[in-house]
């Protein structure tokens, strides 16, 4: 049981000072997972594309050309005009899912490593790449003016009532992002702190309890955990993505028409 | 009553109340699916993908609590 209970407590990350106030800290547990991450996924990728057959197609090849298609499909849907969407949504995709089903190998085993994304400042990079993304589009598509007009929506209203939704529509761009990584971190996080809970609550059960509920219970939780929420995440994370260049393009056509 | 103390009730009170919400926005999403799938059978693979979706959004919400709860909790028992 000593193996299984030896992961840590969970939520702290051991830092490295570089000494330059609050924001100069390097979460050096998170650089490890994340390194170990984007090195499978590449690894992951580079063997798929190598492996690729125009005649018969194995399964790993199925599996990235159904992936690669959805997202296709899914971004042509939201927004036409914008194809640098769907390598990114793709590669954010896939990189959050290789980092997930990694957490099934008990990571957690080497001191002070946890999985990628149990840690904000990971899930709040990706946000801010997808949030710097979108409003660069935004801007691309409808020019300063038009973009800052955007904030006064709805147009039909008078005057002060759109002033008033300015500020609910700052509140809701700001949001997106934060709401984008904390969904993330906060599955995740969880799913971490249930495996912490339950190594501590078997940790104390008498004798042959430990032995045997104990990596049934983690193996149970770990699969339902892992394979499932880690899978779901991924996905939704990828699909908000590029649902959200879809609403940053909403009812251009319209306003452009006349 | 100590910090913690307070941060230990003030968490289980913002994971009861979020669980009742999930709760609520699991059902829902559930109920609406097996409709579709009553109306139409053929449309469930698709509806499933739809339903684990927005389970997975409704649950967001509540893991964001949680999480969030955790770490004022951790936060200040590691102090």
């Amino acid at each position: 049981m000593r193996i299984l209970t030896d992961e840590q407590a969970p939520v702290t990350h051991p830092t490295i000072d570089l000494g330059c106030g609050n924001w100069c800290t390097l979460n050096y547990d998170s650089l490890i997972s994340s390194g170990i991450a984007i090195v499978v996924t590449i690894l992951v990728a580079v063997l798929i594309a190598r492996s690729m057959s125009s005649a018969v197609p194995n399964r790993p090849q199925a599996l990235a050309e159904w992936l690669f298609s959805y997202v296709q499909t899914t971004s042509r849907e939201n927004a036409p005009d914008a194809g640098f969407v769907v390598p990114l949504a793709a590669t954010i995709g896939l990189y959050i899912l290789v980092a997930n089903y990694l957490d099934v190998f008990p990571i957690t085993l080497i001191p002070n490593v946890h999985p990628a994304n149990t840690d904000v400042n990971q899930t709040a990079a990706m946000a801010a790449v997808v949030f710097i993304v979108l409003h660069w589009y935004s801007i691309r598509l409808r020019g300063w003016r038009g973009y800052l007009h955007h904030y006064t929506r709805p147009y039909e209203l008078p005057i002060p009532a759109r002033a008033f939704f300015v500020i609910l529509n700052i509140i809701e761009e700001i949001v997106k992002p934060v709401t984008l990584a904390f969904r993330l971190f906060g599955n995740l996080l969880a799913g971490l702190l249930m495996i912490f809970v339950i190594t501590l609550l078997l940790g104390h059960l008498p004798y042959v309890g430990s032995w045997l509920v104990g990596p049934a219970a983690l193996a149970v939780w770990k699969l339902f955990d892992v394979l499932f929420i880690g899978l779901i995440q991924a996905f939704i994370f990828m699909l908000l993505t590029m649902v959200y260049f879809g609403l940053a393009r909403e009812g251009f056509e319209a306003e452009h028409a006349h | 009553m100590d910090h913690l103390g307070a941060a230990m009730i003030a968490f289980g009170l913002a994971l009861g109340g979020g669980a009742i919400g999930a709760a609520v926005g699991d059902g829902l999403a559930g109920s609406a699916t097996i409709q579709g799938v009553a109306r139409q059978p053929e449309a469930r693979s698709q509806l499933q993908g739809i339903m684990f979706i927005i389970i997975g959004l409704v649950e967001g919400m509540y893991f964001i609590n949680l999480a969030f709860g955790a770490l004022f909790v951790f936060s200040l028992a590691n102090k």
